[in-house]
C-alpha cells in the first residue's frame, strides 16, 4: 500500500531562540492530484525507457514497489542545535 | 517444548542425526506449526521488517547528536530492484563518481541475492561499533 501521510519536523535552537516548523502532509491528496499528471507523462516515460533500452513494465513495477515500500520509514537526527524528523506512514 | 522437538533433540543427543539435520527438522516443525502455538517463534525464523541504524555521537560543531533511522527492508529490496534498471553506462558513471569521493563500491555487483544474504545475516546479529575516542556508538540491526 502506498504511503498516506508524512510528517516533517525541523527544529533549530540558536542563541536562545527556538525556531522551526512541523508539516503534516496528507500524501493521499498529493497522489490524487498527481494522478492526472502521471497519466500525461506516462507515454513520455515509456518512450524514454525504450530509448535507454529499459523494459518500461519492469521500470514501472520497480517504481511502484519503491513507492509502496516507503511506508514505515523513520529518519530522525537530533542534536543540541538542530533536530530533523521525517516519518512516512 | 513440543514432543516432536524433544524427540529431535533426543535423536541429536544420541547422535542418530547430525546438527544440520536437526536444524532442518526443527525449522520444518516451525513452518508446520500454527502461528502462536506453543514452542513456535523461538526457533522459527521471522522475516525482519525494518533495518535500524542508531548513532549516538558527540559532534565537534553540533554537540551530542543522535541519529535514529528505520528503513523498511522492503524499501531496500525495491531499491536494489531499481538499480537493475539503471543503464550500464550510467552505472559506470556512478561507480566513477563514488570512486572520486573515496567510496570504492561497484554498483554492478549489487543484486537481490546479496541483499537477501545481508538481511539474513542481520536477522541473527547486531553490528555494534563503539568508538571511545569520540564517544561514538553505532548500532545496526534488523527488527
Amino acid at each position: 500500500m502506498i504511503p498516506l501521510f508524512a510528517t516533517i519536523r525541523v527544529r533549530h535552537h540558536g542563541s536562545g531562540k527556538r525556531s522551526g516548523f512541523r508539516l503534516w502532509l496528507p500524501l493521499f491528496l498529493i497522489w490524487l492530484l498527481l494522478a492526472p499528471l502521471v497519466l500525461v507523462l506516462l507515454p513520455i516515460f515509456i518512450a524514454a525507457c525504450l530509448v535507454f533500452r529499459v523494459n518500461p513494465f519492469r521500470a514501472i513495477g520497480a517504481i511502484w514497489s519503491l513507492l509502496t515500500a516507503l511506508r514505515g520509514t523513520h529518519i530522525e537526527v537530533d542534536s543540541a542545535r538542530n533536530a530533523v524528523l521525517v516519518r512516512i506512514s | 517444548m513440543t514432543e516432536d522437538r524433544r524427540q529431535i533433540l533426543d535423536m541429536l543427543a544420541e547422535k542418530k542425526i547430525s546438527v544440520d539435520e536437526a536444524e532442518r527438522l526443527i525449522a520444518a516443525l516451525g513452518e508446520d506449526a500454527e502461528p502462536g502455538s506453543a514452542g513456535n517463534g523461538a526457533l522459527a525464523r521471522k522475516d525482519p521488517k525494518y533495518l535500524r541504524v542508531l548513532v549516538d555521537t558527540i559532534d565537534p560543531k553540533e554537540g551530542p547528536t543522535k541519529v535514529n533511522i528505520r528503513v523498511p527492508v522492503q524499501l531496500l529490496r525495491a531499491g536494489v530492484k531499481l538499480t537493475g534498471l539503471i543503464p550500464a553506462q550510467a552505472r559506470d558513471h556512478m561507480n566513477e563518481a563514488m570512486r572520486e569521493q573515496g567510496v570504492n563500491f561497484d554498483v554492478n555487483r549489487l543484486n537481490p541475492d546479496n541483499l537477501e544474504e545481508l538481511i539474513d545475516q542481520l536477522n541473527d546479529l547486531t553490528i555494534d561499533v563503539d568508538q571511545a575516542e569520540n564517544n561514538t556508538k553505532v548500532r545496526v540491526f534488523c527488527e
